[in-house]
């Protein structure tokens, strides 16, 4: 059962079950636990030669026990996550923890992670439980509905699930080339159903300037 | 002015703390607040075929059909002379035209929105973030600072929540983020460091314990004064270059302002030494 201690501090608690959870981001247990590195993200030998391939590198603990657990990381905030059934897309450096029933995996991005500064795969979060993603500063949740599409920073965008659609929205027109441009040079747009996660900060990318 | 404070209208704020079982506030174009904040962190400007100023970048997600434009291109040139005065920084500006409904954010800092009823708000520069076409944008000749003259609503960054105190006040100059329908202040230092062979040595050098607040702003007469609740500086932004003429601050004209020729002032000086000492 996953919980927010404050908004920075992501509170498990478990009865013999277990969860995945960002290497070293446990600060704090009572009870009885024990931690074990998953090599690959915890998706055998196969997860292990995609993430290497990938660079969608995920170092991931499995932990287990009974009692409460803690974690949280580099005092960013924390949102929590309810699947059921559907999937999640999230980068690795902003996934925290999950429960041990969800399956993860890695999935090829395009332009939109490029245009992030992320690589071009991202890792997927599937089932059903609860799973913990970091936002610098508390992420907002906005809703796509097919007659409300969203366009979203690549800088700003932690997280989306459901069945969205993404494309690459470029306002680059010949006055961004006459140093006049708009200052958001790409958006990210989603169309379909399901949710976008946005953090109130922007992450440096190559559109930032222009 | 008035201000609003980050807290929005409605009860269920996203991303709430501390409350189990409550799941995150999911918005959508309908349930998000129109010219109001999100959280503390996000702001939500609605445009119903209206426009807005905003700095680059600050735009962090939006609905609808907005589109974006530097302010040197042409159809927008009778907006940027009514209501835009500080042209050698245009090119950090852009104007959200359009319908739909946009969230502004910078840097995860705390975001608020003020209202000015035909008054003027002078800003630190960098902690403006987005402003209605109904005020005029000018530099202020405080250098780094910025003045909003008019009625309409406008959008500011801090680090940490903003206090609001009335003059008269001395405040410390890192805490400081604007001021609001008083006069511009002046410096303030304390007595004990600025008299004497003693004080000037104590300021020179450190020697004999400096306390860190020997200098502080002053404000007199009657208007409001927004402070942020830390001494960390927001990054600061360029506000442009001023015409290199004499008599205007910060342009570094001869005859502007600047020492009188003669020993070079050392850092940290307070008063040119050789007055100190009487010669």
């Amino acid at each position: 059962m996953f919980r927010l201690q404050g908004s920075k501090v992501l509170a498990v608690e478990m009865a013999g079950d277990a969860v995945k959870a960002k290497n070293g981001s446990m600060v704090a247990y009572d009870g009885q636990m024990a931690f074990k590195k998953l090599s690959g993200g915890g998706e055998g030998l196969r997860g292990m030669v995609t993430r290497r391939l990938t660079g969608e590198q995920m170092t991931v603990m499995e932990v287990r026990g009974h009692g409460t657990c803690w974690f949280a990381d580099r005092a960013s905030e924390i949102n929590l996550v309810t699947l059921q059934g559907d999937k999640l897309y999230v980068e690795a450096s902003n996934l925290l923890a999950t429960d041990a029933g969800l399956r993860t995996g890695t999935t090829f991005t395009g332009l939109r992670g490029a245009s992030q500064g992320n690589g071009l795969f991202t890792t997927t979060v599937e089932g059903h439980g609860q799973a913990a993603i970091t936002s610098d500063g508390p992420a907002v949740v906005l809703r796509v509905t097919p007659q409300y599409p969203l366009s979203v920073d690549p800088g700003a965008y932690v997280a989306h699930q459901g069945s969205l659609r993404q494309s690459f929205q470029s306002g680059v027109t010949f006055r961004t080339f006459l140093g006049e441009g708009g200052g958001e040079a790409f958006q990210i747009r989603f169309e379909g159903d399901g949710l976008v996660y946005v953090q109130p900060s922007e992450r440096n990318t190559i559109a930032g300037d222009v | 002015m008035t201000a609003h404070s980050g807290q929005p209208g409605h009860p269920g704020q996203a991303g709430q703390p501390g409350r189990p079982g409550a799941g995150p506030v999911v918005y959508d174009p309908v349930t998000l607040p129109a010219d109001d904040n999100v959280n503390n962190y996000t702001f939500c400007v609605e445009l119903k075929g209206n426009e807005w100023f905003l700095q680059k970048g600050k735009m962090i997600a939006y609905y609808g059909a907005i589109e974006f434009n530097g302010i040197g291109h042409g159809r927008l040139d009778r907006l940027v002379r009514t209501s835009f005065h500080s042209p050698l920084h245009a090119s950090d500006w852009v104007v959200a035209s359009g319908s739909g409904k946009m969230l502004l954010a910078d840097r995860a800092f705390d975001v608020n929105s003020y209202d000015l009823d035909d008054g003027n708000l002078t800003i630190r520069s960098g902690n403006l973030l987005a402003f209605q076409p109904s005020l005029a944008l000018k530099q202020s000749i405080v250098p780094g600072f910025l003045t909003l003259i008019g009625t309409g609503r406008f959008v500011a960054a801090s680090n940490g929540p903003v206090v609001f105190m009335e003059p008269p006040i001395r405040v410390d100059p890192q805490a400081l983020v604007g001021w609001a329908d008083c006069p511009s202040p002046c410096h303030h230092y304390d007595h004990g460091y600025l008299t004497g062979v003693l004080g000037g040595l104590r300021a020179l050098t450190g020697l004999g314990g400096v306390s860190g607040e020997e200098h502080q702003f002053e404000f007199v007469g009657t208007g409001t004064v927004l402070l942020q609740s830390t001494e960390t500086l927001m990054p600061e932004q360029h506000t442009g270059a001023v015409p290199p003429e004499p008599g205007v601050p910060g342009s570094g004209a001869p005859g502007a302002a600047g020492p009188a020729a003669g020993l070079p002032r050392l850092p940290g000086q307070l008063g040119d030494l050789q007055r100190r000492f009487g010669l």
